[in-house]
């Protein structure tokens, strides 16, 4: 990128573009799902003795999640829980970011409509 | 040296930017953000605190109520869900705001560049762009606000006087080798946590930007 100028309308563009919902949704909810099924794996690769409990803190998370459990199995089980969860929150965010924009520009238009009155 | 004079140094590959506009416009999305962010802990909070209340009764000591060594006041009860949904929003806010004001400051001028998944709109009011993220720059500011985050929350265990009571924050070391609930362990946290939060930022922003790129194909 070779001394450009950088217009007014493409700062302006960069700053007020949505939000994919789809795409943030599914990026979350990866994220989410690959971050508990390493936290459970970190916690099954460690070496213990034969019938130390593993994870009794994480395993609590079964309360929330049931079926979820510090197994392989379970850490499968952790990863559809985080990726349905993780999508949650991501869909949630991106329209929450969409509409605050949506309403703060509606703001903005009525004010300077007012002004221009 | 003033702050438009080190946003124009630090993008000195560009020519003619407004400054003033790219200041203004990052300050504006740095409060929508802290905004969306706040808005979101808070629920999340309020939720999970009714949730543990409806499962466990009112006299449950799970490991929510440890939100109140950092929540003052918090505590699982119906008036605590306020008090906690009140901090979440404080915290994550100003967190969310810190962190878009340093990837903004980051991007600078490239901002358009670096954003945009279809070219700019003449109208980018009424008919927006999508928005593209930048990994680097996101794992950078994130990667702070985690570090900083982490840092003061055991240093705060170790000024009240309760580190050593810190079980459940001690046992992040089972995925921050060398963490404890001491002032050098807070720094080798800090700087392991922002490694972590850096790669997990880069792979958020890929996966969005993948899905972006096929879902707005140019025609």
């Amino acid at each position: 990128m070779a001394n450009r100028q950088v217009k007014d309308h493409e700062i302006l563009s960069a700053i007020f573009a949505k939000m994919d919902v789809p795409a943030m949704t599914v990026a979350v909810g990866v994220l989410v799902a690959l971050a508990l099924f390493l936290a459970t794996a970190v916690l099954l690769l460690q070496p213990v003795p034969t019938d130390y409990p593993v994870g009794t803190h994480l395993q609590d998370l079964a309360n929330y999640l049931p079926g979820y459990a510090v197994t392989w199995q379970g850490g499968f089980v952790g990863a559809l829980y985080g990726f349905f969860i993780g999508g949650l929150v991501g869909f949630a965010a991106a329209v929450y970011w969409n509409m605050t924009h949506y309403i703060a520009l509606g703001v903005m238009l009525i004010s300077s409509a007012e002004l221009a009155d | 040296m003033g702050k438009y004079e080190t946003m124009q140094t630090a993008n000195d590959d560009l020519q003619e930017v407004n400054m003033k506009l790219l200041d203004a416009a990052i300050r504006f999305n740095a409060m929508m953000l802290g905004l969306t962010a706040g808005t979101l802990a808070a629920v999340l909070t309020y939720v999970a605190t009714h949730a543990s209340i409806a499962k466990w009764g009112v006299d449950s000591s799970n490991y929510l109520s440890l939100l109140a060594v950092f929540y003052p006041g918090y505590s699982v009860t119906s008036g605590g869900a306020w008090v906690g949904a009140f901090w979440a929003f404080v915290y994550f806010g100003t967190c969310s705001w810190l962190s878009y004001r340093l990837y903004g400051r980051v991007l600078g001028a490239r901002v358009a560049d670096s954003l945009l998944s279809t070219t700019p709109t003449d109208n980018p009011v009424l008919k927006p762009s999508v928005l593209r993220l930048h990994g680097a720059s996101l794992g950078l500011a994130l990667g702070a606000i985690a570090a900083i985050g982490l840092f003061c929350s055991t240093t705060w265990l170790v000024v009240r006087g309760t580190a050593g009571e810190s079980v459940h924050a001690a046992l992040l070391a089972n995925y921050i080798p060398g963490y404890s609930v001491s002032i050098f362990g807070g720094l080798l946290g800090a700087a392991e946590i922002f490694g972590l939060v850096f790669i997990a930022s880069v792979l958020l922003a890929t996966i969005y930007n993948k899905i972006v790129k096929l879902r707005h194909k140019p025609h």
